[in-house]
């Protein structure tokens, strides 16, 4: 199948090659050239602009940052809408707002274009290791199309409704996840503050009612104070930005994720952005004045 | 003074009559027309948009709701910048993020315009009595020459910093404001709950080291379930809002103003948007039970 791609980061890049690796002729563009240059040398087609993608391609999958990178892709001068026929379609891995994601939804709609929102969690591993969850919203009708796709990236493949419900999905997941490691990281505080070791209490809670993926990923990384991401946890902190913003809009109370959200803006403001999220560890250590060196 | 004035709500419009009413001649523009009316047996005229206004006056006011409708005021299409002439002063009394006042700031500098963020606190009533707190970011030259329009509109104004620190003196305005609500408001839930009368812990509190205008003021506004606006809850949960946008950009921890932020948030969404922000007793009420 022709398969359009852009955005090649930590994630875009290996989802990218199983695309490939998968018998799909990929188009790609890159702002800068070097980023395509590995796909390029297995066999993707470089285009001169995101539209010529869309020209060559009737899916166009795209991975960035932020909700102006997907509109400025989508709309902006040469943009993909601009390459795009009736039926074409837009597939963003990117975590973005939910209310930009129906914008850019709507948007496309007036020109038959089909956009769906499909934010990926699992980290880079599970973009090598093809073992994503990807939640997307869209047209149920659309399902047959994506599937195919989807079933090469990831292992956990949820249709969360209309467009913008693979965001919605994509802010609860964070919300129970980055929440997680502040409890995690409050824990492994407590049982150091009381000179208990902390490895040994995660190792029983890991067989208990509380045991999690948290617990045994980032709990690990307290344990072993391994703070090297992992996820930068700027990462974490711009989705949080999202979500507590949407629960304003939406007026929904959250107030367990806006005192986790305040510890990620402490994290920022020590200059610990790019180690990984569990350095909260780190803000709670500085908070009490009672923490480990480093 | 020939002065213009933009936003004529539930604030704007008595601010522009003490205006009037001083001596000065208004140059108006309103998104709907109604909003005029009040205005057709005064010293004023009426233009087609922002751009007209700015043609005719010294000095414009804006008072509008949130950034980006300041935005489209000062720079959008037929904007005040493509009628003024340089050495024109805008002072923007809207509520919004110091980011964003120094960005608009900076646009309008371009063009040789002068810009002063100068939010302002004391709610419609100040505004009807031009009792107002005014705060204001700027060059001190050019708030010295709206000094005597302020004075016309508020009790005090007072000039904090540079360029966006009127809006960083109003958001921590807004995080007392709005914290001190909520203190009072889970005092007198705590009382309640307790069995004990919350007038007479008000009572011997307002001696004490908690006095408060809030405890005075809102908190007897809770005890005579007085829940009307005041200050409406969806304005305060706007301002906080930008409050924790901001804390977000600077990296910066504000436990209390995030947990009463959550608190704005349910009461808008369960309806109580509308009422007073001492509106929040009531949702506390709701949620901790009977006596």
């Amino acid at each position: 199948m022709q398969v359009g791609f852009i955005g090649f980061g930590a994630m875009g890049g290996p989802m990218a090659e199983h695309l490939l690796r998968a018998g799909h002729a990929l188009s790609v563009w890159s702002r800068r050239p070097e980023s395509a240059a590995a796909l390029v040398e297995q066999g993707a087609v470089r285009q001169a602009s995101p539209a010529a993608v869309a020209r060559h391609a009737g899916i166009v999958f795209t991975n960035v940052t932020g909700s102006a990178d997907v509109e400025q892709l989508a709309f902006g001068a040469e943009g993909l809408a601009a390459g795009f026929v009736p039926g074409s379609l837009h597939v963003d891995f990117s975590t973005i707002a939910p209310a930009a994601a129906r914008r850019i939804a709507e948007r496309y709609a007036k020109q038959g274009v089909d956009f769906v929102d499909a934010p990926v969690s699992g980290g880079s591993g599970g973009a090598q290791n093809a073992t994503l969850a990807i939640m997307w919203g869209g047209k149920a009708e659309l399902a047959p199309r994506l599937r195919p796709l989807f079933d090469v990236l990831g292992k956990t493949i949820v249709h969360a409704g209309e467009a913008g419900a693979g965001q919605v999905a994509k802010a609860c997941n964070q919300m129970v996840m980055v929440a997680a490691i502040e409890a995690t990281a409050e824990a492994a505080r407590l049982a150091a503050a009381s000179g208990v070791d902390f490895s040994k209490v995660r190792a029983a809670m890991l067989g208990g009612s509380a045991g999690s993926r948290v617990l045994e990923v980032f709990g690990g990384r307290m344990a072993l104070r391994d703070f090297a991401p992992g996820v930068e946890a700027r990462l974490h902190h711009k989705d949080y930005a999202l979500l507590m913003d949407e629960a304003t809009r939406i007026g929904a109370a959250l107030p367990v994720s806006a005192a986790v959200w305040q510890q990620l803006n402490a994290l920022m403001g020590q200059g610990r952005g790019n180690n990984d999220s569990a350095s909260l560890l780190r803000v709670l250590e500085a908070c009490d004045g009672k923490g480990q060196a480093g | 003074m020939q002065v213009g004035f933009i936003g004529l709500g539930l604030m704007g419009r008595p601010m522009a009559l003490h205006l009037e009413k001083a001596g000065h001649t208004l140059h108006l523009w309103a998104r709907r027309p109604q909003s005029l009316a009040p205005f057709a047996a005064v010293n004023a005229t009426t233009h087609a948009t922002p751009a007209e206004v700015a043609k005719h006056a010294e000095a414009v006011i804006v008072m509008v709701a949130d950034a980006p409708d300041v935005e489209a005021v000062c720079l959008g299409e037929q904007g005040l910048a493509t009628g003024a002439a340089p050495g024109l002063i805008v002072a923007d009394m809207s509520t919004i993020a110091p980011d964003a006042a120094r960005r608009i700031g900076m646009r309008l500098a371009e063009r040789g315009i002068e810009f002063v963020d100068a939010p302002v606190s004391g709610g419609e009533s100040g505004a009807i009595n031009a009792a107002l707190t005014i705060m204001a970011g700027g060059k001190p030259e050019v708030f010295e020459k709206l000094r005597p329009l302020f004075e016309k509109m508020g009790k005090s104004a007072t000039l904090i910093g540079g360029s966006g620190a009127g809006q960083v003196a109003k958001a921590c305005n807004q995080i007392l404001t709005g914290v001190g609500v909520m203190a009072v408001a889970e005092a007198f839930n705590f009382a309640r709950k307790s069995g004990v009368d919350p007038a007479r812990v008000r009572e011997a509190l307002l001696g004490g080291f908690a006095y408060s205008k809030i405890l005075e003021n809102h908190g007897q506004r809770m005890l005579d379930r007085n829940f009307n606006p005041g200050f409406k809850a969806w304005m305060h949960q706007k301002d906080l809002r930008i409050v924790m946008e901001e804390a977000h950009r600077l990296g910066l921890m504000l436990p209390s103003a995030a947990a009463t932020a959550q608190v704005f948030n349910a009461m808008v969404g369960c309806g109580m948007g509308e009422n007073d922000s001492v509106a929040a007793l009531k949702l506390l009420e709701k949620m901790s039970g009977p006596e």
